[in-house]
């Protein structure tokens, strides 16, 4: 018997026990297995997704959270992959930053919400602050590392082509030869992104956290489970699409 | 027909009229302390080719980036005098395994040298297409070099090396990782792109059939012990016709004579 599977099986075994899952769900709750306090009817969910719709909340507050996320996620892996490039091709500035990276690096994103608030007030901006934060660290340390083990044979050929001002060989040689890992950090950093979005709407900014915070403060834990959902919808949305751009941009790879 | 000097490594047997592409004056170069050349002298003259060669770890890619200015000699000079014409770079070279970046389509690697010499894209395109078409991959120009073999790949550096019109290429062992057949078809492609460059060439080899196959002088780069530096122990001119080295009957001997000078250090 073969390990292998086909890709078509495959994908009805996943089918399966997705359904699986959502049907033992529904009898648990239906045979009173399980109270109907804890845990939404699944069943229900479809409905409850399409009245959060029909009242323009459910369109607010992705709006409000996408906000502050693209906010975050642009910020944050610019300047990483700028801090963390720079500290691969310049020997002072990575000896200069290196303690004080060591020291920050640690620090969850949500420990800094006490000076999100101070510093912006209950508003998305302390919101966007605190996203690119954890965004910031994962593509400073996939740039940095990626631009570190690129094969200095590169660096050799744009000098012996006449490549020498440090400008041509970043975007000659270093940029394009760590692309790969630079996309990875990206990629990484949008789901980073979304889990402090979340966390961060918790304590008040408007957006999907909050909307969560209020459903649950209801009781509403079928419209928790619509935001859940929705969360995991948009992040495999937003995956998908970086894909897409990252597979373009990698092409050359064999 | 030989002729040697010991030492001053600078033969007899072209010094021509016109002014060296490149001069040389007791390159000496280490690292860490430890001597690796000491006193390479070389003139070399417009299209004339000359091999070096030596036992393995002797310094031979030492002294190519020596003579390029890659790595700086700890004393004396290197002069590769720059053309007049602006679209060209005085010297450029052909690594031992192709180094193309993966990232650029063969035309954009062969594009390389041409960028920052003030071309504009389409004398850039137009630029990158003529060695190509002389190393027979004009039709490659748009793959990515991942999708080429070992032996195409090193054409393309070698087009890459030939666009910038360089008065100097230097070669480092650019066959060497080549399986036999195609090592002995891209050589024949050298010996016959020799007539349509005017490229001079340093060929770094530790091929001696090679060198003398291809050189018009061959220079043998030895040591006298473990902690000495290496200096050029013999220079010999190979005068034989380039089209049939192989089947003369002074092949073999001049092979073996220098077989026999690099087994003595």
């Amino acid at each position: 018997m073969s390990l292998a599977m086909s890709r078509s099986r495959r994908t009805l075994y996943s089918a399966l026990g997705l359904v699986a899952f959502v049907l033992l769900w529904e009898l648990a709750l239906r045979s009173g297995l399980l109270p109907g306090s804890l845990v939404p009817l699944p069943s229900s969910i479809p409905l409850v997704f399409w009245y959060e719709l029909a009242d323009g909340i459910w369109l607010d507050v992705v709006r409000s959270s996408l906000g502050h996320y693209s906010v975050g996620l642009l910020i944050g892996s610019s300047l990483g992959i700028a801090v963390g490039v720079a500290a691969a091709l310049l020997p002072r500035f990575d000896a200069l930053h290196a303690w004080l990276a060591r020291l920050l690096r640690p620090i969850p994103p949500l420990a800094w919400i006490p000076f999100a608030i101070i510093w912006f007030g209950i508003n998305p901006t302390a919101a966007a602050f605190i996203i690119s934060i954890g965004v910031f660290w994962i593509n400073y340390f996939a740039s940095y590392s990626s631009v570190r083990s690129i094969d200095p044979d590169y660096d050799e050929v744009a000098l012996a082509f006449g490549q020498r001002s440090f400008v041509s060989r970043l975007t000659k040689v270093n940029l394009p030869a760590a692309a790969p890992g630079i996309l990875g950090g990206l990629r990484a950093g949008l789901g980073q992104g979304w889990m402090t979005v979340v966390a961060a709407e918790l304590f008040g900014i408007p957006g999907i956290g909050q909307r969560m915070m209020e459903a649950s403060s209801l009781l509403a834990t079928d419209i928790v489970v619509v935001y859940m959902l929705t969360i995991a919808g948009l992040y495999a949305l937003f995956d998908f699409l970086f894909m897409l751009i990252q597979r373009r941009l990698l092409r050359w790879q064999p | 027909m030989m002729t040697s000097s010991t030492s001053s490594g600078v033969t007899q047997a072209h010094a021509s009229t016109s002014p060296a592409v490149l001069s040389a004056r007791s390159v000496s170069l280490g690292f860490g302390g430890t001597p690796v050349l000491a006193g390479v002298d070389m003139a070399l003259h417009p299209r004339e080719f000359v091999a070096v060669v030596g036992a393995s770890g002797v310094g031979k890619s030492t002294l190519l980036r020596a003579l390029t200015g890659l790595l700086a000699p700890q004393s004396g000079e290197v002069e590769i005098p720059a053309g007049n014409d602006p679209g060209t770079r005085a010297w450029s070279m052909v690594f031992q395994a192709p180094r193309l970046f993966p990232w650029r389509r063969v035309r954009a690697n062969v594009e390389l040298g041409l960028e920052g010499l003030g071309l504009s894209r389409a004398e850039r395109r137009e630029r990158a297409i003529e060695p190509l078409t002389l190393v027979g991959l004009d039709e490659y120009a748009n793959r990515w070099p991942h999708t080429l073999s070992g032996g195409q790949q090193q054409r393309v550096g070698i087009a890459r090396a030939l666009a910038v019109r360089p008065r100097v290429l230097f070669m480092d062992e650019p066959f060497s990782a080549l399986d036999a057949i195609t090592r002995r078809r891209l050589q024949h492609e050298l010996i016959a792109l020799r007539r349509r460059t005017d490229a001079a060439i340093v060929f770094v080899t530790h091929d001696i059939e090679e060198a003398v196959l291809l050189a018009d002088r061959v220079m043998v780069l030895g040591g006298h012990g473990p902690d000495q530096p290496a200096r050029v122990v013999e220079t010999l001119a190979v005068d034989l016709p380039l089209d049939e080295r192989r089947d003369h009957p002074d092949f073999a001997p001049l092979v073996q004579h220098v077989e026999a000078r690099i087994g003595e250090h």
